[in-house]
């Protein structure tokens, strides 16, 4: 049915997507992602140091202990990496942006964007182009050099972090044997930029944001810095690849699986670091029905977009700690961790059989991390947020006397497990059924609220 | 707050069921028809005929039935239908309708107009895509005073009275027009005349404008005062399209009553 | 007012004098308020109304009786039907005529209809305003259905213009009974899905239990009226304590906030007592549904409404609570005065004192429990 245009203003569209269309968004829906990650996963082994000596050495025929552009080599592999990792941050938060948007929609029983590109992938392209576009305003009372510097730190607080989570079995930057310490420090740039972005709007409602994120990060880095402890002391060094190499590909041999304190560890981990990344339920700094957008309020633009970047960049962080502290990380089913260094060859630059080993233990990876990611994501809409005195109490009074807890059976059990290893076996056997047991009953329960409704029923048309 | 070791575990207990519940209402969501529908292309019928026939869309005037009788025009609670009515030059005895504008940015859709009328020529369709560019576009004219209609004379023994179908009307008017035309232009205010030159413009000549243009059926309802003043527009507003004093500054009201009867013919 | 604004805050390192409103998601409209605050904790809050008075009442006198009613609409859109209904029983009163006994059903059915549409919007706003987006999507599609069901049986979506002087201007539609009737059937099963989604979540509870008490005494004492009245433990229903049309035919239970989760007269007793009252209104519109009697749809009414000088008052029991419309007549077509009083406009008057060391977050809880519309206040 054609509306004819003189009837109403509204723009002609079309029956179904035209095939262009689809084209242009499997392409990029397949594509970006896949470009991005297939350049890390290039780039990242290239850009160790001892690579890079080896490739001076063969290839370039120098020696790199004295050439002198060894280390501008390194700086340009380095730059470059980072070029790739900025921009993986962005197009992780633009994907993530598209679904939420999409999964919101669901679970409100509408459809969500679907305008641009089928299924409206390309609306977090659209977004950033018009965020872009947009003024760049600075209000006119607002401590100019503070405001325009504060996006940076909060991209700052994000962006460094990405340096050592690990992509994959060797896709990692740089593992520093202090890796999720790192980690743990840096997003503490989150609040300085939070504080300054409130400040420096010189805007009340601003302030309030401000000041009431400090209050939560800093008070939930406590539980989340203990619970990072339980999987550290299981697997004995604070390298990110190392705890990930201590575990294994089954989900039996995950740790949270393999110790009754390291399940409840996970949970308290994943919720604060929900509260230091300003997610639902605990996102109170920008809680929209109160403060309309709270210490984010007076930035627009690319400012904004930065902002924004940053939290849903977070989001990636918090799933990747989470899939490497507590679930196994990349480590591939049936696939141990000695297989990767037969595999490597002694040229200069890895075996193609490697790096395909590395892509699917990235695979593998992402979709733990993705599957977090979308729990993020779900829970936002589903829950309410929280007050300012019960997210402290929360913190205080719950959260921090049970991590000690779990730290303190972790200790024990981990001397007992020296003892007996079976132990370790056992709960991870256990466990694993009774979360299998819980996921079953979910998705029971899910299928009885829609049966429950009187006139719904499941229908995936329109999906 | 102190608390018993029964309320804090029962506040954990109970967050925990409360999270599965929630969470599991809201995947469940997933796998349910979406209820919204992508307009205008994904429905499957235009939007307009999936409306009740009671629905109180755009007002259609069907011309044919239309007994003059302007009980429409008394019921509307806002003023925007004005309708005018003269003796038919070539058949004194006969009346016919120089104007007939409904002013639709005006109009609430609240049907006191369609209650009165003897014949049902005044209806609401089920028409709402009827945007356009400018507000002033939105003034239907179902008279042309180039060619008024005669009104329509009752049948008293007739059993229903040969109204065109509902809707087909206002769809014809829809279709032919053009939505984004351009608003029907003001001219601009007449510089004020050099003091040395004349006495200053008189305040009784602007009221009197709108009285003869007024009288004359003019091409549109608000009638194109040649003052952008705000009093002088708001006279003309007031004096097209209703009698009615109240949305007017009280001194326009003034200069309004001497128009008024002259504005309305004898019925 | 401007006292209030301009003053200076004693203790200006400390203290904030901030502008919630009138642009603001929470406020439920244009509303502004005046917030006294050290950061988290409030002083006081003082709301400043005005934003969206259009002097309706005035427009009364120069439109007539019969005229007024779509502008009975605007005075409360979310909650329009009980609006309508409140000037036509005024002016029936007026004119001394008598409603048939059908029209008295049909107002029942389409009131609590409407009653049931605002609570959705009430509660779920009120979700939102927690922080919980998809309840209030659920509920307004939910709302969306029953906007169908009336748009079948009046024509509109949310300005009905439905009553008419002396009954209603429509009768039922073919098969509406059967669809309403399935609809609830639906609407039914949905609230315990809802309550399930957020009623009973433990976060919306710890947000709203005992948070903004409003003790019975004090809540008499203001004024309140509806769902807020009996939130704070007065049970007072205008239905059944000062029965008008269809209402003593039916039989209907009345809740009243006993401190569901917390203390009786807290945020959540307000909540719940509505999400309770959308039950009660579907069982009062079966009842209709099935008892409803054949017969005119409205009575013998004078072409010009002219009543004998006179004043009267009429109450209706809104969605926020009592409405009642004054009307003085002086003989003429148009009335001489038409005072709506609102329940919205008496929410008001608690919110400064029931304010006091309350937080922010709380603020919005208080209004959005209070049910606030800004057309109600400002007219």
């Amino acid at each position: 049915m054609n509306t004819p245009a003189s009837v109403s203003p509204t723009p002609y569209a079309p029956k179904y997507t035209p095939k262009w269309l689809v084209g242009l968004t499997l392409a990029a829906a397949i594509g970006i992602p896949g470009a991005i990650l297939g350049a890390i996963l290039l780039l990242t082994p290239i850009v160790q140091p001892a690579t890079l000596d080896a490739i001076t050495r063969e290839w370039l025929g120098q020696d790199p202990a004295t050439w002198y552009w060894r280390p501008w080599l390194g700086a340009g592999m380095l730059a470059l990496v980072a070029f790739v990792l900025v921009n993986f941050g962005a197009i992780f938060s633009g994907m993530c942006v598209w679904y939420e948007r999409r999964v919101a929609g669901r679970m409100q029983s509408r459809i969500g964007p679907n305008r641009q590109g089928l299924g409206g992938f390309l609306v977090w392209i659209a977004d950033a182009v018009k965020m872009l576009l947009k003024e760049d305003l600075v209000p006119a009372d607002a401590d100019a050099l503070v405001f325009r510097s504060a996006p940076y730190f909060v991209l700052l607080g994000f962006a460094l972090t990405l340096v050592v989570t690990p992509f994959g079995q060797s896709l990692i930057v740089a593992d520093l044997n202090v890796g999720i310490m790192y980690i743990t420090s840096i997003t503490a740039l989150v609040v300085v930029g939070v504080l300054l972005s409130g400040w420096a709007s010189n805007s009340k409602w601003a302030l309030f944001g401000g000041m009431r994120s400090a209050a939560q990060v800093i008070s939930y880095e406590i539980p989340a810095g203990i619970a990072i402890f339980v999987p550290v002391l299981m697997a004995g060094t604070l390298s990110m690849q190392g705890i990930a190499a201590a575990q294994g590909g089954l989900p039996w041999e995950w740790f949270i699986f393999r110790n009754p304190a390291a399940f409840i560890a996970f949970f308290i981990l994943f919720t604060a670091q929900l509260a230091e990344s300003n997610r639902t339920p605990f996102d109170l700094p920008e809680a929209e029905s109160e403060l309309v957008a709270g210490y984010l309020s007076e930035f627009s633009g690319f400012r904004f977009a930065l902002l924004m970047l940053a939290e849903y960049g977070n989001i990636w962080v918090l799933s990747v700690i989470g899939s490497i502290l507590f679930l196994g990380g990349w480590q591939i089913p049936f696939v141990g961790n000695e297989v990767y260094a037969n595999l490597r060859g002694t040229g200069v630059l890895p075996s193609a059989a490697w790096f395909g080993l590395q892509a699917v233990s990235m695979a593998v990876l992402v979709v733990k991390a993705a599957f977090l990611s979308n729990v993020i994501v779900w829970l936002r809409w589903t829950l309410p947020r929280i007050r300012v005195d019960q997210m402290m109490a929360l913190s205080w009074k719950y959260l921090v006397p049970a991590a000690f807890g779990c730290f303190v059976v972790t200790l024990l059990w981990e001397i007992a497990a020296v003892e007996a290893p079976a132990i370790s076996t056992i709960t991870g056997y256990v466990l694993t059924a009774g979360a299998l047991l819980l996921l079953v009953l979910f998705v029971r329960q899910i299928f009885r609220n829609i049966a429950a409704v009187q006139g719904d029923k499941l229908d995936l048309s329109n999906w | 707050m102190r608390q018993t070791p029964g309320e804090y575990f029962g506040n954990v207990g109970r967050t925990v069921t409360s999270f599965w519940h929630g969470l599991s209402v809201t995947l469940s969501y997933l796998l349910r028809r979406p209820v919204t529908t992508q307009y205008p292309d994904r429905t499957p019928l235009p939007v307009r005929e999936m409306l009740p026939p009671r629905y109180r869309g755009f007002l259609e005037v069907d011309a044919g039935v239309c007994t003059g009788c302007q009980a429409c025009e008394r019921a509307c609670p806002i003023g925007c239908i004005q309708i005018n009515l003269e003796k038919d030059a070539a058949n004194p005895k006969q009346r016919v309708v120089t104007q007939f504008d409904i002013d639709e940015a005006k109009c609430m859709f609240c049907g006191l107009c369609v209650e009165p009328c003897p014949t049902g020529a005044i209806q609401h369709t089920r028409e709402f895509e009827a945007a356009s560019r400018s507000v002033r576009n939105l003034v239907f004219r179902w008279a042309d005073p180039a060619n008024p209609f005669p009104v329509y004379k009752v049948d008293k023994n007739a059993e229903y009275y040969p109204r065109a179908p509902l809707g087909s009307l206002m769809r014809a008017k829809l279709e032919a027009r053009d939505w984004a035309a351009a608003a029907p232009q003001f001219l601009p205010p007449e510089p004020p005349k050099p003091p040395a030159a004349k006495a200053p413009p008189k305040p009784a000549a602007p009221a009197a404008k709108p009285a003869d243009s007024a009288a004359k059926p003019a091409d549109s309802a608000a009638k194109p005062a040649p003052a952008a003043d705000a009093v002088t527009a708001k006279v003309a507003e007031a004096a097209a399209p209703a009698p009615k004093p109240a949305p007017v500054p009280p001194a326009a009201a003034g200069a309004a009553e001497p128009t008024a009867p002259s504005s309305k013919p004898q019925a | 007012m401007e006292k209030l604004i301009l003053r200076k805050v004693p203790n200006a390192s400390e203290e904030m004098l901030l502008n919630f409103g009138p642009q603001h998601p929470s406020t439920h409209g244009v509303i502004n308020f005046l917030v006294d605050t050290d950061g988290e904790v409030m002083k006081k809050a003082i709301p400043d109304v005005g934003y969206l008075h259009r002097s309706i009442e005035k427009i009364a006198e120069q439109v007539g009786y019969a005229g007024f009613m779509p502008y009975t609409d605007r005075v409360d859109y979310v909650a329009a039907m009980f609006a309508n209904e409140g000037w036509a029983i005024a002016v029936e009163k007026l004119l001394k005529i008598e409603v048939p006994p059908r029209a008295q059903y049909l107002r029942a059915i389409a009131g609590e209809l409407c009653r049931i549409a605002s609570h959705l919007v009430s509660t779920g706003t009120m979700a939102t305003d927690i922080g919980a987006t998809t309840p209030l999507v659920h509920a307004l599609r939910e709302r969306e259905a029953l906007n169908d069901l009336i748009e079948a049986l009046c024509g509109a979506r949310l300005t009905y213009n439905y009553h008419r002087i002396g009954g209603v201007a429509f009768d039922l539609p073919e098969g509406w009974s059967d669809r309403v009737l399935r609809y609830l059937d639906h609407f039914e099963t949905l609230l315990v899905e809802w309550d399930r989604l957020i009623s009973y979540n433990h976060i919306y509870v710890k947000r709203l239990a005992n948070v903004a008490v409003i003790p019975r005494e004090m809540a008499v004492d203001y004024g309140l009226v509806g769902p807020n009245l009996r939130g704070s433990g007065m049970d007072w229903d205008v239905r059944r304590d000062v029965p008008y049309g269809a209402y003593p035919d039916f039989k209907f239970d009345v809740p009243v906030g006993r401190g569901f989760k917390g203390v009786s007269g807290d945020a959540f007793d307000r909540y719940y007592v509505r999400v309770l009252e959308m039950r009660e209104s579907a069982k009062i519109v079966r009842q209709a549904l099935e008892k409803i009697p054949d017969g005119e749809i409205t009575a013998k009414v004078p072409r010009k409404i002219k009543p004998e000088p006179g004043e009267v008052l009429s109450r209706v029991e809104s969605a926020r609570g009592e409405m009642a419309y004054y009307v003085v007549s002086d003989g003429t077509e148009k009335p001489w005065r038409v005072r709506i009083r609102t329940g919205s406009y008496l929410a008001m008057g608690i919110i400064e004192d029931v304010s006091r060391g309350l937080m922010v977050a709380d603020l919005v809880a208080l209004i959005a429990s209070l049910d606030v519309v800004a057309p109600e206040i400002d007219r």
